[in-house]
């Protein structure tokens, strides 16, 4: 009685505990989901959020643009960090899911690189190129017409001018004029 | 245009970004975020600490050519001189704005002189500057000569005190807007001394001959950005 009490018990706990470790790996895998997504999300966020935020002819008000600039100041490192975690966990969720889910992870992974790719671009400088090692000409050498207007500043002896056509377009220059550091802006 | 440099050290700077049409720029060394028109870090590591205004003048070639015999100018890059907009002021004019205020004596594209002495912030509008140029005003205390120049285009602020007393002065010469032929030229004369100035603030002749005037920082802008970082300003009426 005891004996087959036992084998039965045993028998029976046999497809117990394999739902009970399907259940636990199945709720394993949605946390995986989840972290996967969570990091995905941040990756991109720190990213979108503010390239979204500081558009040019968009009004910017001053909490987003905080927001924005904290995000940004933060989105090389924690795109690395969140994108790498993405790739990990992606890893482990591979061999688990079918066509259409590595599909959504492949899709994602591609959204979560181009995010943490383009944190560490300065797009503005695509828009409008800095100017590397600015060249000058002697005042008589230059081509402007007289009636073109420019910056100019003088230190001591040293006279430069910056013709406005030209600060418009780079719209920052760092120069040194008469031994002083300047940031020429337009 | 400021100065790059915060306590001793040389900051290189690029641009970063968009505040409602005023841009953004960051330092290489820090990262911080910094205000293009006021020179102040709104963000990052050294936020709270502003680039010192260096005096700068807005003028045409030929104007800063005749002053400047040894100046040199910033080459076009090659690369770019495609970009470049020798029209560019009417065709910012005509893009749209993000922020305005409505209720103002001006127009959000409006072009004006901005100046700010102590704190208190005035906005000259350029069609009534140009128009009555000189202008003598009177800000915080400090008396004013606001001049256009000999080619209509060109702007300087001074301090209208010769020897410590406020003088009053008169544009001798025609007008920029007359192109006749036998134009005079381009002379203040000051109503104490009777002596003329020249377009750079110094004395060419009469008793002041040698003296120069002390000049002010002073922006050309627009309404909406001007009125943005000085919702103090005034507006200067004649």
């Amino acid at each position: 009685m005891n004996t087959s009490s036992l084998s039965q018990h045993e028998f029976r706990g046999q497809p117990d505990r394999s739902t009970h470790d399907r259940s636990t790996h199945r709720r394993t895998s949605r946390w995986i989901w989840i972290l996967f997504f969570l990091c995905a999300l941040a990756t991109i966020g720190l990213f979108f959020i503010p390239a979204l935020i500081i558009r040019p002819f968009r009004y910017q008000a001053p909490r987003a643009l905080f927001v924005a600039m904290a995000l940004r100041q933060r989105a090389p490192l924690g795109t690395l960090i969140a994108g790498v975690a993405c790739f990990v966990l992606a890893f482990a969720l591979w061999r688990t899911v079918g066509l259409w889910r590595r599909a959504l992870l492949v899709l994602t992974l591609l959204l979560v690189t181009l995010s943490a790719v383009m944190a560490r671009q300065n797009y503005f400088e695509w828009m409008f190129h800095p100017i590397a090692g600015p060249q000058f000409l002697a005042q008589s050498e230059s081509k402007l017409d007289p009636k073109e207007m420019i910056l100019a500043v003088r230190f001591a002896s040293d006279a430069r001018a910056y013709p406005i056509s030209q600060m418009a377009y780079h719209h920052v220059l760092n120069d040194i004029v008469g031994g002083v550091p300047i940031a020429v802006t337009y | 245009m400021n100065p790059g440099t915060v306590n001793e050290r040389v900051l290189h700077f690029y641009l970063a970004g968009i505040n409602n049409q005023n841009f953004l720029m960051r330092d290489k060394e820090t990262g911080t975020w910094w205000q293009q028109i006021t020179g102040k870090a709104i963000y990052g590591p050294l936020q709270g600490a502003k680039l010192e205004l260096v005096l700068s003048d807005e003028l045409t070639f030929g104007e800063w050519r005749t002053e400047s015999p040894n100046g040199q100018v910033l080459a076009p890059v090659a690369k770019y001189t495609k970009e470049y907009e020798p029209n560019w002021e009417p065709e910012v004019a005509k893009l749209p704005v993000v922020i305005s205020f409505p209720g103002t004596e001006l127009k959000s594209r409006d072009v004006v002189v901005g100046l700010a002495i102590g704190g208190v912030a005035r906005a000259y509008p350029w069609e009534t500057f140009a128009k009555q140029s000189p202008v003598m005003d009177r800000v915080n205390g400090t008396p004013l000569l606001l001049a256009l120049g000999p080619d209509g285009k060109s702007f300087r602020v001074f301090v209208s005190r010769i020897d410590g007393r406020d003088a009053e002065f008169f544009l001798q010469g025609d007008n920029a807007a007359d192109t006749s032929a036998e134009k005079k030229p381009w002379t203040l004369v000051d109503a104490t001394t009777a002596s003329q100035w020249n377009f750079q603030g110094c004395a060419t002749t009469g008793p002041a001959q040698g003296k120069c005037l002390d000049r002010i920082p002073a922006l050309k802008d627009y309404w909406f950005d001007w009125r943005n970082y000085h919702p103090d300003t005034t507006v200067f009426k004649h």
